[in-house]
């Protein structure tokens, strides 16, 4: 298993400054005498403040899951930390409705151009912003990876393997259900054997949930309560206080009102505030500033209109599989490797619906209260890869709009379907997803408003994820076959944009290493889905946080080493 | 199965109970007391043209005096330039989109009856619909906007705007708004007191 100690420092590093030696290196690059560099930028220079005056450890770009875990860590290890973050910060209690429109504001709205056979809706789908990132609206499904869904390439010769392996993700994994109080199985019915279980018992299963055990029965599928990040019952949160139980709303993904899902806004990043970080909301990075060595030496954003700048010694870029290849494009930063944009994977999510002779009423309870791994590696499939079965609760709105595009139901027969919405229940699967050439992101011509190219992002399922959604949507039929459902219909969708600056063992063919350190800029880390070599067969969040988690720490440990030797400053 | 329906007025009696949140019920109560709505975008006779075009693709016979109306929020988000994150890289900017594929449905019309959409009896004006929404509608608009593409979001976008309506969550027996406390009662056949039969 390849670790730290391959990836040396400097050896892998094409910007090459003329001192080789990594310590000596580091040293030099935190030393402020020896970095009086001129930033051409006159517009922006604070006229009252010294260049160096401002500095901070690290500034955090975005505050999702990539981003908010690794600030907690890097404050609570005594460093200053800005968190840059483009969106609000809300108050859910007060702010959040119960009401799809009204809470349009939690997606990242800035449009972007899907192209390609398959294109990827982003907005709701997939996209959020505001203080808490995504995680103010997923769904909280926080399941673990399987080990061998890092070594894709080791059991079927495609696709990409990790270069950290389940073994070493597994503490922070842990670390991350227990604090933020995933409610799940224990013992888990899939995997290895855990160290613990979760800290908190499964959330009550709906009737899609209810459903889907009946039909899977049936069929002979295994099924479990799956590990959701909401709470079934109150839970101690350092930094917050208790929190409350879930209430059965349904709406994680219009967010939650009360505090019971785990987003990050009611877990990591109060136990960052707690110890010193400095959050800005409303703060939009246009710039990334270097130094003639390619060090970052500060960004420069937009807050309420008004153009900034924070100088700092480290960067931790966290926007996400569009807006952090968005950023090193716009800055032509950690590009060498010829990666960044590339190697974009979206997971099948293949939903089945059905309508059912009981009442059902789709909007009440965790939406994905039921999982089923049976069809990770699912025997004599002819596709790479595979998949996890989840039953699906649906708000009205999305169900709606999702009718009208993949039903093609208009007039009097949508008016007449919708009335059963009552009747009506979902499975649908997480399938891993294979790069591909012709599946990428670029910058467009197109502008948006703030005069930035629009993203545009190609997606076309190649053949591996056809079959996989042909296999997915034979046993999902059956299920809902077996569990007494008529007028059985599937959406074929997608989910989650990830691998656009994808990690790996050299710059080569990677734009960071394990630990989501930029081979090109040796105080620029990475931590978000961008940097997933592979898609894996389960949904990203749980693994984001993880990964961003290990980056802190192996941030920290590289510090620590130069600390040691590091004259005191007065 | 059988169609279920509802008795009326299920959401609008909730909204004055504790069931509802201050910030829910703000958010549902205005688009029951929306304003008539003057255009701002769209020009007048394209706007009678969405509104003709939303009356088939939601045809609401029992609401004769006041439909759900569905334009409005159209015009609105074009006026304010809204987006909702992405776009069909096939199809040109919204605005450009809607005034291009609403002149297309003109055409179709014109093609079909040598009559303006307006103008046509509702079975025709599906007829037009239908060759809209099959992808392949004579026009040459059609020639360079993606008739599918077209069809497809501009009916997402209006059934969107329906589905968040009260009157159409009370006509599908949803009462989610009302969720305070909390819902206990959400296995199969199970039902809270709030919640319609």
């Amino acid at each position: 298993m390849p670790d730290e100690e391959v990836l040396e420092e400097g050896v892998l590093n094409p910007v090459k400054p003329e001192i080789q030696d990594p310590l000596l290196q580091a040293l030099l690059a935190d030393e402020p005498a020896a970095a009086p560099v001129a930033v051409d930028t006159p517009q922006e220079q604070p006229q009252a403040i010294e260049p160096e005056a401002d500095e901070v450890d690290c500034v955090v770009i975005g505050l999702g899951a990539g981003g908010a875990p690794l600030l907690a860590r890097l404050a609570m290890a005594g460093l200053k930390v800005v968190a840059l973050e483009a969106g609000p910060w809300h108050t859910p209690e007060k702010d959040f409705a119960t009401d799809e429109k009204a809470q349009d504001f939690l997606f990242w709205n800035d449009e972007r151009l899907a192209a390609g056979h398959n294109p990827l809706a982003m907005g709701k789908n997939n996209s959020g912003t505001g203080v808490g990132g995504s995680t103010l609206h997923y769904t909280a499904y926080t399941p673990r990876p399987l080990p061998d869904d890092l070594h894709i390439r080791r059991d079927f010769g495609q696709g990409e393997d990790w270069p950290v392996s389940y073994e070493e993700l597994a503490p922070y994994y842990e670390e991350v259900e227990q604090f933020i109080g995933v409610s799940g199985p224990t013992p888990y019915p899939w995997g290895p054997a855990r160290r613990k279980g979760y800290p908190l018992a499964p959330l009550p299963l709906n009737s899609a949930a209810q459903l889907m055990v009946r039909g899977a029965e049936k069929m002979g599928i295994r099924t479990s309560p799956a590990a959701n990040a909401a709470l079934s019952a109150r839970y101690y949160q350092e930094g917050v206080g208790w929190r409350e139980a879930c209430t059965n709303r349904g709406f994680c993904q219009a967010g939650c009102s009360n505090g019971a899902k785990s987003s990050m806004d009611v877990t990591f990043i109060p136990l960052a505030v707690k110890h010193g970080a400095d959050i800005r909301p409303n703060s939009f990075v246009t710039e990334i500033e270097r130094d003639a060595r390619g060090y970052v030496t500060g960004v420069v954003y937009t807050q309420n209109g008004e153009q900034k700048r924070q100088r700092c010694r480290h960067l931790f870029l966290c926007g996400g599989s569009v807006e952090t290849p968005r950023l090193l494009m716009l800055n032509e930063l950690a590009l060498t490797s010829g990666q960044v944009g590339r190697n974009l994977m979206a997971h099948p999510g293949l939903q089945v619906w059905g309508t059912f002779a009981e009442e059902v009423r789709p909007n009440k309870g965790i939406p994905g209260g039921l999982i089923s791994q049976d069809t990770h590696r699912p025997a004599g499939a002819d596709f790479v890869g595979g998949y996890l079965l989840q039953s699906i609760g649906v708000m009205p709105v999305t169900f709606a709009g999702q009718v009208a595009r993949g039903r093609k139901l208009w007039g009097q027969p949508l008016r007449d379907y919708m009335r059963q919405y009552n009747h009506i229940a979902g499975i649908n699967i997480l399938g891993d997803c294979l790069p591909h050439a012709d599946n990428f992101m670029e910058l467009a011509e197109e502008k948006d408003a703030r005069g930035l190219p629009k993203p545009r992002l190609h997606f076309t399922a190649q053949e591996n994820e056809q079959r996989m959604n042909a296999h997915a949507e034979k046993i999902m039929r059956g299920i809902w076959e077996a569990a007494g459902a008529t007028d059985i219909w599937a959406f074929q969708r997608y989910a989650h944009v990830i691998g656009t600056a994808r990690m790996g063992l050299s710059g080569d063919d990677a734009v960071v290493d394990a630990n989501g350190r930029a081979f090109d800029v040796p105080n620029l880390y990475i931590s978000d889905n961008s940097t997933f070599p592979s898609a894996l067969s389960v949904n990203p969040a749980l693994t984001i946080m993880a990964l961003s988690l290990r980056t802190a720490d192996k941030f920290l440990e590289s510090q620590q080493r130069r600390d040691v030797l590091r004259k005191p400053t007065p | 199965m059988s169609v279920p329906t509802y008795p009326s007025g299920t959401v609008r009696a909730l909204l004055a109970t504790p069931h509802v949140s201050e910030a829910t019920r703000t958010a549902v109560q205005a688009r029951l007391d929306a304003p008539a709505y003057p255009p701002q975008f769209l020009a007048p006779e394209t706007y009678a043209l969405l509104e003709a075009v939303a009356a088939r693709l939601f045809p609401q016979p029992d609401r004769p005096e006041q439909p759900i109306p569905l334009a409005p929020a159209v015009d609105q988000r074009l006026t304010e330039g809204r987006a909702d994150g992405w776009r069909y890289d096939a199809l040109p900017p919204d605005r450009e989109a809607y005034r291009l594929g609403l002149g297309g449905i003109q055409e179709i019309a014109q093609a079909q009856f040598q009559t303006d959409f307006t103008a046509l009896s509702a079975e025709q004006q599906d007829t037009v619909l239908q060759a809209l929404a099959a992808a392949t509608p004579p026009g040459k608009t059609w020639e360079t906007l993606d008739a599918g593409r077209f069809f497809e979001e501009m009916l997402a976008e209006l059934t969107e705007t329906y589905y968040a309506h009260p009157l159409a969550q009370e006509e599908i027996g949803y009462v989610g708004m009302a969720d305070l406390p909390a819902w206990t009662k959400i296995g199969l056949n199970e039902r809270e007191e709030r919640e319609p039969a």
